[in-house]
């Protein structure tokens, strides 16, 4: 199958039941995506498939066919992170950090879809994203802080 | 005369998680003069970034499920469905004849004899549905499980015993008492009496318990998620029968702990063990729902509660007789020692009673015991202070603590009125009730709450720290102590960079590797800074004596007339400068290093954090749905290193307390004793959605007394006061009683429908 992957194409050969996290993770190496819990509740496994937020644990590799694939260590340019990503540093949404690629990526996502989200849409957007250090009061005040500078 | 010479090594008691322990340790071999609450700093209580944070949002740091070494193989634990009872198959010839499985092992290939909380490695006497029996290596994950599926272990079980009173009834009782309890009962002018219930928390941690270990016919070295190298490396080198210099542990980073990942497990052997057996690096991490059902629990309570009082609200007697339901194993933390330190009060009993139930056995989570006792210690406060008619906050004032009443010795520092203070204020506690009524519907009722908390946070011995300049001007730290999400390699950097007089950005911290990094403790009983804080600062101190002696000699005058700052060292007068880096450069690739001892502290102190929170809550009378809207938070933790780094630990540990009070609750079918909610669906851990309002600060001051940088722990604390706040705010919001958390919307709903004479 052909799948792009952080702007790359890949051409893999995958076994049907293979999840997009297990392709991403084993066969890419490809380590910023977590697993949580494996069955599409925690949301540390968070991708872009073509730019939406996906679970990659409960995502078929094989349903991902000719789309594009961005993954925590596709979003920064070359040496320049992400606005987010630099937002997510300057207030502290950073405990553990097991959580935090999947947090910044449906957070990226967000913010392509709304780039002025109020904090009722910023809470109903990121609620899928579960962190048991307890960031979210930082988590909101980042995604604020990048909606305000755009 | 010349001064008696250092004793070097000297017998101390060192107090964790409220227990004392005697230990013999290093004396530091030099005193650091305390900073003074005047001391300019400038690095230490900055608010510097994290310093792993770019690491982490680039999706960089490495966990122990990412580590990947050639050739590895993967291996899952095999579990009992049911229990009690007793393995009577298991089919380890099918798991073997599974394609791509490579090796089983059973009690039967231990190496010795293991034990994990008591229970025995493997075991087929079956204690809890959901035990480790057996664990299967293959190459590839699917392939293990495939084998494990085959094993098909068979447990024919009986009827488990899951209720600590039922099964406490025979079981000794820990009594501890002072005072004389019956004068007290007398004395009272108001008594309370209410039992009250708190139930089974689980840590959940995002990343699972796992290890990767890598045997080379020699030596074994083991990733581990864990919050203590150094103790899992001597439970995995008992358990292999090797010397412990031949085990290596690493930990660079970790998906949070919480108190669960304090030892060695199951997985951790199983990895070790086949790693030997079959020659190849072996993963072992567990799933969500081995994560869930046998990793470690706040144990459940029950907790009968009398409170006495003198009309003026002067307490007359506390008595707690509790039950705690520790599971199959695990060390008996209760929650009786609030009882004892929170107020003053002349005559105290408190009972514990252990109960060993059918269920995965307990780990310390987060603020063990206190954030139990916290909740029942709280509410019957407010319901003593409701029949007195005297305020909550009024009522806890009066019965302020000035002293540590349970081990009679004066606290290091108390600024616990000053949190009251500083919180109600920002708050609006006075003004409350004018902002009752502004509720979202009809239905809706406001409610405010406030509780304290105490948590021994002292920190102690042992602990070391080494800090190297390096040939190009930079600093490494090494310690032997983990960052868990805590922020421990931030603050431990500020704290370097501070006492040696160099940049943050030139410090680099090492943590978390028996083989190379000093030796330093577990990271729990929010220990960490005030333990290996000092020894820092003190191996700093040591190597930037040496660097001013080094830079002396090339500048041509006295260390004396020299200073350090911004990694640059200058005469007094500033005439004259040179850079860390140049004098590394001059002198030549040598190394000019620091070590660090953690000292004993001053004995017969009691060394404790405090905190108060505020909470306004809104409740739905006719769905009994809490929202808390908003948490006022203000702790006593002595210097703060880093203010935004405690800021998140007090937000994080304030959300850990709101799932305590709220949803978080695991259960337990009562006739088979099946985990019935072992997913992060099932389980409630809280979601953005219902983050309140947090406002948390550390009230400024220094703990000159506790040590020498000031500080003590700050990590548990938060955690213990939050869910009795919320319910005293949705007692208040109703009107009625709460006596059982999580505050589900039935147990509401239950309270408000209970006759009025039980309110």
């Amino acid at each position: 199958m052909k799948l792009t992957v952080n702007g790359r194409e890949r051409e893999l050969d995958v076994e049907p039941g293979t999840s997009l996290l297990n392709v991403l993770r084993d066969r890419l190496h490809l380590s910023g995506a977590k697993a949580g819990c494996e069955r599409g509740e925690c949301g540390a496994c968070t991708v872009l498939l073509d730019g939406q937020n996906v679970y990659s644990c409960v995502t078929l590799a094989r349903a991902c066919e000719g789309r594009s694939v961005t993954t925590i260590e596709g979003v920064a340019n070359g040496a320049e992170l992400h606005p987010v990503q630099r937002a997510f540093i300057a207030h502290d949404a950073v405990q553990c950090g097991f959580c935090t690629p999947g947090q910044v990526l449906a957070a990226i996502a967000l913010l392509e879809r709304d780039p002025a989200p109020t904090r009722e849409s910023i809470v109903h957007a990121m609620s899928g994203n579960l962190c048991r250090c307890g960031t979210y009061p930082k988590i909101i005040k980042a995604i604020e802080s990048v909606a305000n500078d755009a | 005369m010349p001064n008696e010479p250092r004793k070097r090594y000297v017998s101390t008691i060192v107090e964790v998680e409220g227990r004392d322990e005697r230990k013999v340790v290093e004396t530091p071999a030099f005193d650091v003069p305390p900073w003074s609450e005047q001391e300019r700093l400038g690095i230490v209580g900055a608010r510097a970034p994290r310093v792993d944070a770019p690491t982490k949002v680039a999706g960089r740091a490495t966990y122990t499920s990412d580590v990947s070494l050639p050739g590895m193989l993967h291996a899952v634990i095999v579990r009992a469905p049911l229990g009690p009872g007793r393995v009577e198959r298991l089919d380890v010839a099918a798991a073997r004849a599974v394609p791509g499985v490579v090796d089983v092992i059973t009690a039967d290939d231990l190496t010795r004899p293991t034990k994990f909380s008591g229970i025995p490695l493997f075991d087929p006497a079956i204690l809890y549905a959901g035990q480790p029996v057996a664990a299967v290596c293959a190459e590839s994950r699917e392939a293990a499980a495939a084998g494990a599926a085959a094993l098909a272990p068979l447990v024919p079980s009986s009827t488990p015993v899951l209720d600590p009173i039922v099964k406490a009834a025979s079981d000794e009782a820990d009594v501890v008492e002072r005072g004389d309890v019956e004068r007290g009962l007398k004395e009272a002018d108001v008594l309370v009496r209410r039992e009250y219930r708190t139930p089974s928390q689980l840590h959940s941690a995002l990343e699972p318990h796992g290890a990767v270990a890598h045997y080379d016919g020699d030596r074994l070295t083991i990733w581990e998620s864990t919050q203590g190298v150094f103790r899992v490396r001597d439970e995995v080198a008992r358990a292999m029968a090797m010397p412990r210099s031949a085990v290596r542990v690493l930990m660079d980073h970790m998906g949070g702990g919480f108190g669960a990942k304090n030892h060695a497990g199951p997985h951790t052997v199983a990895a070790a063990l086949f790693a030997q057996r079959t020659g190849k690096p072996v993963r072992c991490v567990l799933d969500r729902e081995g994560e869930q059902i046998d990793t470690g629990h706040r144990p459940a309570t029950v907790q009968q509660v009398t409170l006495g009082a003198r009309k003026d609200g002067r307490l007359t007697v506390i008595i707690a007789d509790t039950w705690v339901a520790l599971g199959a194993g695990g060390w008996e933390g209760g929650p009786a020692q609030i009882f004892h330190q929170m107020y003053s009060c002349a005559n105290v009993r408190t009972t514990e009673r252990f109960a060993y139930t059918h269920s995965q056995p307990m780990q310390a989570f987060r603020g063990p015991g206190h954030t139990e006792g916290a909740f029942a210690l709280e509410r019957a406060m407010d319901t003593l202070a409701k029949e007195l008619g005297i305020d909550p906050l009024e009522m806890r004032l009066r019965n302020f603590a000035a002293r540590d009443e349970l081990k009679d010795r004066d606290f290091s520092s108390n600024n616990l009125r000053r949190c009251y203070e500083e919180a109600a204020e920002r708050f609006g506690w006075a003004t409350r009730e004018s902002r009752r009524d502004a509720r979202t519907s009809p239905t809706a009722r406001g409610g405010f709450g406030m509780a304290a908390q105490v948590w021994p946070a002292g920190g102690g011995p042992p602990a070391h720290a080494t800090l190297t300049v390096q040939s190009d001007g930079t600093a490494e730290v090494l310690s032997g102590t983990q960052d868990l999400g805590t922020g421990a390699r931030t603050i431990l950097g500020q704290i370097a960079a501070e006492s040696l007089g160099a940049r943050l950005s030139d410090v680099r911290v090492v943590l978390g590797d028996t083989e190379r990094t000093p030796y330093a403790g577990n990271s729990w009983g929010s220990m960490t800074t005030a333990s290996v804080g000092p020894a820092v600062r003190m191996a700093a101190v040591d190597a930037r004596g040496k660097l001013l002696e080094a830079a002396a000699e090339l500048l041509e005058c006295h260390p004396d007339d020299l200073d350090a700052r911004d990694s640059k060292i200058s005469t007094r007068d500033g005439a004259r400068t040179l850079t860390f880096a140049e004098v590394a450069k001059r002198i030549g690739n040598v190394m000019i290093s620091g070590h660090g001892t953690r000292g004993p502290n001053e004995q017969g102190l009691g060394l404790m954090s405090f905190g108060a929170q505020f909470a306004e809550v809104e409740v739905d009378s006719e769905t009994g749905h809490v929202r808390v809207l908003r948490i006022v938070a203000a702790h006593d933790v002595g210097r703060v290193i880093n203010p935004t780094l405690a800021e998140s630990q007090l937000e994080g540990g304030i959300l850990q307390g709101l799932g305590f009070g709220l949803f978080e609750e695991r259960i337990l079918d009562s006739a088979s004793g099946l985990p019935l909610n072992s997913t992060m669906h099932d389980y409630k851990v809280p979601t953005i959605a219902d983050t309140p309002q947090i406002e948390a600060w550390c009230v400024a001051t220094v703990d000159a007394r506790a040590n020498h940088i000031g500080a003590r722990g700050l990590a548990e604390p938060p955690v213990i006061p939050t869910a009795p706040a919320i319910a005293n705010a949705v007692a208040d919001a109703l009107g009625v009683d709460i006596t059982e958390i999580p505050l589900t919307p039935w147990r509401v709903l239950a309270a408000q429908q209970r006759p009025p004479a039980e309110r």
